[in-house]
């Protein structure tokens, strides 16, 4: 096990930056994600830690070994690629034996330690079969028994689950969770799906055109958004934006005016920024909108419901109101039809309130 | 109608398909176009066959009947002779194995020289990398024969005329297997060949254990093609070995002389042994040919 270290660490391709100097401290045995939309950078930053990659400036460090000019075989990592990258020509036993058998192991050596992987991830009735012969599913295990079986200090996974249905997903999700738990080995796991960087990592690091957004622990980053990206990106449905004129305040807080007469006074995160007069964006999460009557007095807004969500658990009110659209999550037993007028409450206590620039007042 | 099972009992579903017709399969209207292509087809390979079996009776006719006027389709009279004449008396079997000892040579090392090559041409980053593709590509358009005389010169300088070597140095040149090998490693996905560096392969481990292993298809394709043309070829192993002990199959034909005047029938046996390993070859790996055939031409099948 080892903790992963970059220090502005930058990459071009040709006159285009991709990367503009990351810095990242995973620690030794946690499961870091690193989430943001395509185009972001994460897989580039992820072949950068695997040496797949080189970097034009910055450096990695793998446990206190800096590694940026260390071939990607010795930096003691190992990799799980989206498309799995099984050798075709090879059974699964081939696949699992394959970096054993380069190394020069004995036969006996890389039988043992395959039988061992494969008994730790029920691969054990597959072993001769070739990845033409598996599913989704079990490819995607042997893709982690290759990886596995090289007992690496960190394991690096670029969207492992993409691949597979939203069931399939789900069941791969808990396997990675409980592998995790079993090995406490580093995991950098790299997916643009927040579900799934939620409810695995203990470090998520949202990043945003090349530059980290915000790192932090998944709560962190759903109650404490940074900025109005890491804001909208994580969670689902998404937060709720509305446009507001913040009239005054005192430092910590600030009144804000709606279109259509609708105000509410909130508190700000950063004291130093709050100035009255400005226009600025409220983010608030569905969860947090509570659907009331229009003539009750704690209504911050009022709307006319367009879209009803039912999961049964839950459902989602989609409301048009003079400051825009807003969802509000109800309980699921809720029974309401699109067009019915309904009043709006914000709990002022959950809000978020972003400048123009996009960063937390 | 209602038709009766074993035990006396209508079978209506039977009877439901009798009288309705569900179940058969509609009779395909006559394509006109697809029966004159058939029957062109037929009669282009009928065309094509016709000189082999013209060739195949005639090396088990007696010599006399060879020259008689009229065609006879069919040997009045079968003999083995012309056979037993060319492998008791001829140095045939040492032309096999000057056959078989060059043409395997030229497959093993067209393969190997041809998938280093390509391999380094498609995976490799080093300078002066696209300068020797397009050397490689302008190589395929020099004619081989256009060569013979620079061949021959530098072999004999090299001292190795009438020499195993000899026959095997010049055919080496074989652009177009670059060229395909190139074109398949190019589409191995890029995730194997990450997965097999992080796995610890090296470039050489990424060639024989990585991409020449998931081409297997096309290795045996293109060893079949070579083979088949390194026994075939006839002008440079006949310029290039002149004693008789060092000629090949294809050029041994030549010396199946006599004093008396021409001998068809024993030189068409001579052919016909000639081209028995390559024929055998073809019927075993007929599909693995037409690839070949088909990859040469430009077309991945």
């Amino acid at each position: 096990m080892a903790s992963v270290e970059l220090r502005n660490v930058k990459k071009r391709f040709g006159s285009l930056d991709v990367i503009h100097g990351v810095d990242l401290s995973v620690a030794d045995g946690s499961f870091c994600a690193l989430l943001g939309p395509s185009g972001c950078g994460k897989s580039t930053l992820l072949r950068m830690i695997a040496g797949l990659e080189p970097i034009t400036c910055g450096e990695v460090l793998i446990g206190e070994t800096e590694v940026s000019n260390v071939p990607p075989a010795k930096r003691r990592v190992a990799m799980v690629f989206q498309s799995y990258a099984l050798y075709p020509h090879l059974t699964v036993r081939g696949n699992i034996c394959f970096s054993m058998s380069l190394a020069g192991m004995s036969r006996a050596t890389q039988n043992e330690r395959a039988d061992r992987v494969a008994k730790m991830l029920q691969l054990e009735q597959l072993m001769d079969r070739r990845p033409a012969q598996l599913s989704g599913g079990q490819r995607q295990r042997v893709a982690i028994g290759r990886a596995l079986v090289r007992d690496p200090e960190v394991f690096l996974f670029d969207e492992p689950l993409s691949n597979l249905d939203a069931q399939l997903r789900v069941a791969m999700r808990l396997e990675l969770a409980k592998l995790h738990q079993r090995l406490k080995t580093t995991m950098i796991y790299v997916t643009h799906d927040q579900v799934e960087a939620m409810t695995l990592a203990d470090k998520i690091v949202v990043l945003d055109k090349g530059t980290i957004a915000q790192a932090g622990s998944p709560l962190d980053l759903y109650n404490a958004p940074a900025n109005r990206f890491v804001a909208s990106f994580i969670g689902s449905p998404a937060m709720n934006f509305l446009r507001a004129s913040a009239t005054s305040g005192d430092g910590r807080t600030l009144d804000l005016t709606f279109a259509g007469n609708g105000a509410m006074s909130v508190q700000t995160r950063n004291a130093s920024t709050t100035t009255p007069g400005r226009d600025v964006e409220l983010g608030v999460r569905p969860e947090h909108v509570q659907l009331t009557g229009t003539e009750e007095q704690t209504v911050t807004l009022t709307g006319t419901v367009t879209v009803v969500e039912q999961l049964g658990n839950a459902t989602y009110v989609y409301v048009d109101t003079p400051a825009g659209q807003l969802i509000a999550e109800a309980d699921g037993a809720v029974r309401i039809v699109p067009g019915t007028q309904v009043g709006l409450q914000i709990d002022s206590k959950q809000v978020h309130v972003f400048g123009a620039d996009g960063a937390i007042i | 109608m209602t038709i009766a099972d074993a035990t006396g009992n209508p079978t209506r579903g039977a009877a439901a398909t009798a009288s309705t017709g569900i179940g058969r399969k509609p009779a395909k209207p006559v394509d006109g176009l697809g029966v004159f292509l058939t029957l062109l087809t037929i009669l282009g390979a009928l065309f094509w066959v016709f000189p082999m079996y013209w060739a195949l009776i005639t090396s088990f006719k007696p010599e006399e009947d060879v020259v008689q006027p009229g065609i006879r389709l069919w040997p009045e009279h079968f003999t083995f002779q012309n056979y037993s004449f060319v492998l008791l008396n001829t140095k045939i079997g040492l032309w096999y194995m000057n056959s078989l000892v060059t043409s395997g040579a030229v497959t093993l090392l067209v393969l190997i020289t041809s998938a280093m090559a390509a391999y380094a041409i498609s995976q490799l980053d080093f300078p002066g990398r696209r300068i020797l593709w397009w050397m490689i590509l302008a190589s395929f358009m020099v004619p081989i024969p256009a060569l013979l005389v620079n061949h021959f010169i530098l072999m004999n300088q090299f001292g190795l005329i009438n020499t195993w070597a000899g026959v095997i140095l010049p055919q080496l040149i074989a652009p177009v297997t670059v060229m395909i090998y190139k074109q398949f490693f190019d589409s191995v996905p890029k995730d194997f060949r990450e997965a097999a560096i992080i796995d610890g392969a090296t470039e050489w481990q990424l060639l024989w254990r990585l991409y020449l292993p998931i081409n297997k298809g096309i290795t045996t394709a293109l060893a079949i093609i070579t083979f088949i043309g390194a026994w075939n070829n006839f002008l440079w192993p006949f310029l290039v070995a002149t004693s008789e002990p060092m000629m090949n199959i294809t050029v041994g034909i030549t010396q199946v002389t006599d004093a008396f005047g021409v001998k068809y029938a024993r030189w068409l046996a001579t052919a016909t042994l000639a081209a028995l390993p390559v024929a055998a070859l073809y019927l075993i790996f007929q599909r693995r040919v037409t690839q070949a055939i088909m990859l040469t031409a430009g077309i991945k099948g």
